[in-house]
């Protein structure tokens, strides 16, 4: 039953697909086409002493982090994991994402976003962008994502970076938070999810290997260097612009907060990869859970944690970032975030249950 | 064969799944006046307080119906004739069985209140889906509300009436909330949590009229004490009672007392008609009849029955008690024996300083028999285990630990609790209050 007042109205419109939250959607579309394909943001970015749009995106982005997260830190005081968790990426957007790149410009250094790696930023892995940095940042690179990536990924899971670092994941959780709910739980949005991902992907460490290519012998083959770039160009407007920036964010009021994190983000695939052999694992407590669905409903990322908690299965899915909210939302205490050194890394691969479960296999 | 469920509750829907997992030819019918789909019942609140939606509450996806093949069947179920093996709709549509389940749950128990029956309109539980439909209908900001039951639905009922912006007093009866499950201190932590909410609590306070408009609007309630209470809405809840008496209009009931009597195979007195969930009432040899209304007993009897209906042999028992609620922002998990603690036995009670958490263990002839944990989560499956291993307190006290289920960074501080168990020990039993 929605609550009685305009307030609360609107409130309830704006998170549950009403007119208000059409309007919003079209609202963030409209700023990121205007952000990606104009200048007019140039001119306020002047005025505030910046010398690029992207900064001022970059403090627009921060205040929109900052202020959610303030909001949530309210919302989830009682919850320790949910207020150490956004303090620390309140923290990182605020120092590692937006103050070292301007402090980096200051002292004439190259713009680095130390928050980012690849494949999430795909420059990062790109030689003819990172070899032109000085040694400390090349090193950072490529140990970050070929080494803390996978190393931290198995002991904590996927969560160390699309909950806790990720300025994607950073947004989601604190400014979307009112929409958290609205991801998918169908089995369908499940099946989608995993080509889409696995594409991008795909693709992205397709085009990585083409640039070191192009790097190695693109000299000598003019062709091979102008079809790679013609693919960079490609992914640049549609994995860069359009699936993380205009549509991930311009959906979060209609489609959920995780739509670019869930089905297309590359650093989350390779993440996911990761969890299914790592540690981490949400456990469920036997025959406590009463199928309110709650955890299912919050789920950003559409799993249907339900599914699993009636049927008393812990497990672990590639898609789970960990941000704890299952449990947080759960009224009987059922679901534990935990890393955990595993006897059976299969228990979790056993349920691939959709919505329901597998055939003949109603455990109750 | 053809399998054929009264009630799409928790336990006709697991009795039904668990009936296809085992045969895959059979046919499967559920039934049910209620609702279309099983959805879940302790669910209710929070789709009354725009947390979900209706749909949201149905546990599982409703295609899952169909590949399984379970046929739904709305519509009251007015007459079971066991000769012919027949069932009649209020339809008049008549569905043939081979073997048939009873689960049609549980239904709010009534009051002996001077005017009940001429409330019409205003009086509302909190247990179906139409009590869910009452209660918004009368639900308005601003307007007064009395519930009456201090029990754990009355608690929920309570926190959406508030989030609604209603002036809500609750009538106890009883000297503290819950005594059923809470002891003396915890109820009254828990006590001043309701009110911290904005709740009249008023403990020891027993209605016994209700007072209605011409129309029969409530408008208020008397009490024992001769205090009125103003209302536009009434919330009743206390308690709940099997749903067996429509059975007496049929033209062979089965043998029912509290509910529908059943052996510790879920058999009733009627030739291949069994009864599970809170509607049946178990004669175990050598114990008192069995009754067990929550959502978890009723999951365990519907598996159970199914497979005795498929042939197998089931002798239930009931598993070591374990239950858990959460009272407004308070979370509750109860294993063992607490309140119904033998004479003699030792308690040991806790609560945490700057945190609204306790403990509370029992101990009977030198074992654990009990747990009472609130404002923190524990696994229960452990301290399950070290009541049926029957350790003592002193083997469970700095082993605590290991049963907490806190979120991470947020584990309750078992040391001052260990300290003060260290330093003082347990104490008899009349000490709780």
């Amino acid at each position: 039953m929605i609550r009685d007042g305009a307030l609360h109205k609107l409130s309830h419109d704006v998170r549950n697909r009403g007119y208000s939250a059409w309007m919003t959607s079209a609202l963030l579309f409209a700023f990121y086409i205007i952000l990606y394909y104009t200048e007019w943001l140039a001119a306020p970015a002047r005025m505030l002493g910046f010398d690029s749009k992207w900064t001022l995106y970059g403090l627009l982005y921060s205040i929109a982090i900052v202020s959610g997260g303030v909001y949530v830190i309210r919302k989830y005081r009682h919850n320790r994991y949910q207020v150490v968790r956004t303090l620390v990426v309140i923290a990182t957007q605020v120092v590692l994402a937006f103050s070292v790149p301007l402090i980096l410009k200051f002292f004439r250094q190259p713009e680095f976003y130390f928050s980012y790696l690849w494949p999430l930023k795909i420059e990062y892995l790109t030689p003819q962008y990172i070899f032109q940095l000085p040694a400390p940042f090349i090193l950072y690179s490529f140990l970050g994502s070929l080494l803390l990536v996978p190393v931290l990924g198995i002991f904590l899971g996927k969560r160390w970076y699309c909950s806790w670092i990720c300025g994607c994941g950073g947004l989601a959780n604190t400014f979307g938070e009112p929409w958290r709910h609205l991801t998918s739980k169908s089995a369908a949005a499940w099946k989608f999810e995993r080509i889409a991902i696995h594409t991008v992907l795909a693709l992205c460490i397709a085009l990585t290997a083409m640039l070191f290519i192009t790097y190695a012998v693109g000299s000598r083959n003019p062709e091979i260097a102008r079809q790679t770039y013609r693919f960079q160009e490609f992914y640049g407007i549609l994995v860069v612009s359009w699936l993380s920036g205009i549509i991930g964010v311009g959906l979060y009021p209609l489609g959920g907060t995780r739509v670019w994190c869930r089905n297309f983000c590359p650093m989350a695939a390779v993440l996911g990869l990761v969890q299914k052999f790592g540690r981490f694992r949400i456990t469920v407590k036997e025959n406590m859970c009463i199928s309110c669905g709650l955890c299912s409903k919050y789920c950003e990322m559409g799993i249907d944690v339900r599914a699993y908690a009636q049927s008393n299965t812990s497990f672990t899915r590639a898609s789970c970032v960990g941000c704890g909210l299952c449990a947080e939302v759960c009224p009987r205490g059922v679901l534990r975030l935990e890393n955990v050194a595993r006897q059976d890394p299969q228990q979790a691969v056993l349920v691939r249950i959709g919505n329901a479960r597998p055939q003949g296999r109603w455990a109750i | 064969m053809r399998f054929v469920i009264i009630g799409n509750g928790v336990a006709g829907a697991t009795a039904a799944l668990a009936l296809r997992a085992r045969d895959p030819d059979a046919s499967i019918t559920m039934i049910s006046g209620e609702s279309d789909y099983f959805f879940s019942r302790t669910a209710l609140m929070y789709a009354y307080l725009d947390r979900m939606t209706l749909r949201d509450l149905e546990p599982y996806e409703r295609q899952v119906w169909t590949s399984q093949r379970i046929e739904r069947v709305r519509g009251w179920v007015r007459d079971l004739h066991a000769p012919s093996k027949t069932l009649t709709l209020d339809s008049s549509v008549q569905i043939g069985y081979d073997k048939l389940l009873i689960a049609t749950g549980s239904v709010a128990r009534d009051l002996p209140w001077v005017g009940w029956e001429r409330a019409k309109r205003g009086l509302v539980h909190f247990v179906t889906l139409a009590d869910l439909e009452r209660c918004e209908q009368q639900t308005r900001r601003g307007g007064k509300a009395v519930v009456v039951g201090g029990g754990l639905i009355g608690v929920e009922l309570v926190e959406c009436l508030i989030h609604h912006g209603m002036q809500v007093t609750f009538l106890v009866r009883e000297p503290w909330y819950w005594p059923a499950a809470l002891g003396g201190e915890e109820g009254l932590m828990i006590s001043d949590h309701i009110r911290r909410h904005g709740v009249t609590l008023l403990l020891e306070e027993t209605v016994n009229e209700v007072e209605c408009s011409g129309d029969g609007h409530v408008q208020a309630v008397i009490t024992d004490s001769g205090r009125r209470y103003d209302c536009e809405l009434l919330g009743v809840t206390a308690g709940v009672k099997p749903a067996a008496g429509w059975l007496a209009a049929t033209q062979t009931p089965p043998r029912t007392a509290r509910g529908i009597l059943t052996d510790a195979a879920f058999r009733t007195s009627l030739p291949d008609v069994w009864a599970a969930g809170d509607c049946a009432e178990i004669e175990i040899p050598g114990a008192a009849p069995l009754v067990e209304q929550i959502w978890y007993s009723a999951k365990r009897q519907g598996e159970q029955a199914a497979l005795s209906m498929l042939g197998d042999p089931v002798d239930y028992r009931p598993p070591i008690f374990f239950n858990s609620s959460k009272f407004f922002d308070i979370e509750f998990t109860t294993v063992g024996r607490v309140n119904d603690a033998p004479a003699g036995s030792r308690q040991f009670y806790w609560r945490a300083p700057e945190r609204e958490a306790s403990i509370r263990i029992v101990e009977a002839a030198g074992a654990v028999i009990g747990f009472n944990m609130l404002g923190s989560r524990w696994e229960h499956t452990i301290l399950e285990r070290w009541i049926s291993e029957r350790r003592p307190m002193e083997y469970v006290m700095p082993r605590l630990r290991e049963a907490q289920f806190d979120v991470e960074f947020g584990r309750l501080d078992l040391a001052p609790a260990l300290e003060k168990f260290l330093s003082r020990g347990p104490e008899p039993e009349g000490a709780k209050r």
